[in-house]
């Protein structure tokens, strides 16, 4: 069965130095409430951190692009959305 | 634990911009602007307005550049950033000296002096036995409150015992709390100041600075100037604890260092092997005139701490050199006249270059980050290389506490010398104190490992991935 939520986390360089190394450990820190419904998988760039402004950490949570991205607002957006 | 938080983001943004002006040959035109884009106008300001973020910022833009934060006179306070550019051009290497952490005064909030605060469960009582038992009568009573004179208090806490309502909460200064060697302290504004005779380097204090308020005076101007002359050969020496930092395999951080501009790639833990090699020799040597037990050298910080808080135990410190001095020795025979970068995630170890004739400049993994991107370099990316010189999974070790432990005493043993291990996971207050004591506590051959940060080297202060990722890219590099 698949899950309802798939997180990718944006590993490129940009993302990963500006924020996303400490998201890798996401899969661990998933509250049990929402723990069987997400996926997590790491992704290369997402090639967004070339656009102009743009706002790492970059992480795709089904076809949602989330930007300055932390762990509390991936956790927050999935509560929400479920 | 050294966690990610929004000051270290902010940092390295900051050393994105500037890496990216260096590359760009823009610095003249474009870093005066670096305070403004950082913090546009009508963005939310973090502190009490937009010109306050920036003045911070454009202080550490002038950390960056290799400069001490504070300003030395008063046409330092309105000195454009781009003479400051110029400047670091001109003094090079003259303009570093003995203060390698910083402390921004504007980013400094002054945390409260008095350790102790009044909270308003306060009921102010009739006991009142905060005002009874206070020794230094710095507690006076106002609008039915008990407040503590910040200036008379000395933070012994005893108020904060005796109040029956628990009112009073103790409350750290973190950079306070954090360094173990008492070198950082308030000046008469209420303004941290670090000792430079007691600072040891170890960067504590500045991952505890919640307002990031502490800087590292950053070498990456230097090396990038270097990078871009193309008649100078520059060698990066990168310690085994690169392991992970980017998320990706060594060899992919190889071909990214040489995309990025190094000439040539060496591992730091090729020079572990050696000191591996040389501990094990002079730690026999020692054992056998009778000797009780020795301490490795390899961590800078711990050095630094015995030379000026312990050198009672001095004798007892491995005269074997580090890791990084033996790699830049091989690479000063190999490539004369090469600039040489050690890369790492030390603080400490700037101190240790700016001794030793081997090593030129000093990054860590986070600014080197920071440059990739700049540079526009993916690590995840490129193909994987092999540098060009490698090393054993013995020196590799070393990233780790317990590695050097484990080498030299397995190493002994097999020339049949017994000793046990008697490691310092990390270096605090409390095992400052067990250090201090060393020399008469310890009872049977022991080999004593030092490491100031706990767990080694993939937890120092200038790392990007956390140690728990680092740890299993490491554990793959020692098969
Ligand atoms: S590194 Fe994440 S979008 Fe490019």
């Amino acid at each position: 069965m698949s899950k309802k939520f798939k997180v990718s986390i944006c590993s490129g360089t940009t993302c990963y130095v500006l924020g996303g190394a400490q998201m890798m450990v996401l899969e661990d820190c998933l509250p049990a409430d929402i723990k069987d419904e997400v996926e997590v998988v790491g992704s290369s760039c997402l090639q967004k951190c070339h656009e102009p402004n743009a706002k790492p950490p970059f992480v795709l949570i089904n076809d949602y692009l989330m930007e300055s991205a932390s762990m509390t607002k991936v956790i927050d957006y999935i509560r929400e959305h479920r | 634990m050294n966690y990610i938080n929004n000051a270290a983001i902010i940092k390295r943004q900051v050393m994105v911009r500037l890496a990216k002006l260096i590359l760009d040959d823009t610095i003249q035109d474009n870093i005066d602007l670096i305070p403004v884009l950082m913090t546009p106008k009508n963005s939310e300001s973090v502190r009490c307005c937009i010109h306050h973020d920036r003045a911070v910022v454009r202080s550490r833009v002038k950390v960056l550049l290799g400069f001490a934060a504070a300003s030395e006179s008063q046409s330092d306070e309105v000195k454009l950033l781009k003479d400051y550019a110029a400047d670091a051009v001109q003094k090079g290497e003259d303009k570093f000296d003995e203060s390698i952490l910083t402390v921004i005064d504007d980013a400094c909030s002054a945390c409260i002096r008095s350790k102790y605060q009044v909270t308003n469960a306060c009921r102010g009582c009739v006991a009142r036995p905060c005002i009874m038992n206070c020794p230094k009568k710095a507690i006076r009573f106002e609008g039915g409150h008990a407040i503590i004179d910040e200036n008379l208090c000395v933070s012994c806490g005893i108020c904060e015992k005796v109040c029956p309502y628990h009112a009073i909460v103790y409350q750290p200064i973190p950079c306070e709390e954090a360094c173990p060697v008492n070198a950082i302290s308030k000046d008469e504004f209420g303004k941290e100041k670090i000792d430079p005779q007691k600072c040891v380097y170890c960067g504590k204090c500045m991952l505890a600075c919640p307002f990031g308020a502490i800087m590292e005076r950053s070498e990456m101007f230097d090396v990038l100037r270097d990078i871009k002359d193309p008649g100078k050969t520059t060698v990066a020496m990168v310690a085994p604890s690169i392991a992970g930092q980017f998320n990706t395999d060594f060899g992919k951080v190889v071909s990214a260092l040489k995309k990025m501009g190094f000439d040539k790639v060496v591992e730091v833990a090729y020079g572990a092997d050696i000191t591996a090699q040389k501990e094990t020799e002079e730690f026999v040597e020692r054992l056998e005139h009778k000797e009780s037990f020795m301490t490795s050298s390899c961590c800078p910080a711990y050095v630094q701490v015995v030379k000026k808080h312990i050198p009672s135990i001095q004798s007892y410190v491995s005269t074997t050199l580090s890791p990084m001095i033996y790699t830049g020795e091989w690479v000063s025979n190999q490539w004369p006249g090469a600039t040489r970068v050690f890369i790492g995630p030390c603080v400490a170890k700037r101190f240790e270059a700016r001794e030793s004739t081997y090593v030129d400049n000093v990054m860590t993994y986070e600014e080197l980050g920071s440059i990739f991107i700049a540079a526009g370099v993916d690590v995840v990316e490129c193909d994987e290389q092999e540098p060009d010189k490698s090393a054993s999974s013995v020196g590799r070790g070393f990233a780790v506490s317990g590695g050097v432990a484990n080498a030299v005493i397995a190493s002994a043993a097999s020339c049949g010398v017994k000793a046990v291990s008697k490691p310092v996971n990390g270096i605090n207050n409390k095992t400052v104190s067990l250090l201090r004591v060393l020399d008469k506590t310890i009872k049977e051959p022991a080999f004593v490992e030092v490491m100031t940060c706990e767990g080694g080297c993939l937890n120092g202060p200038g790392v990007t991935s956390s140690p728990v990722i680092a740890k299993k890219f490491l554990e793959k590099m020692l098969k």
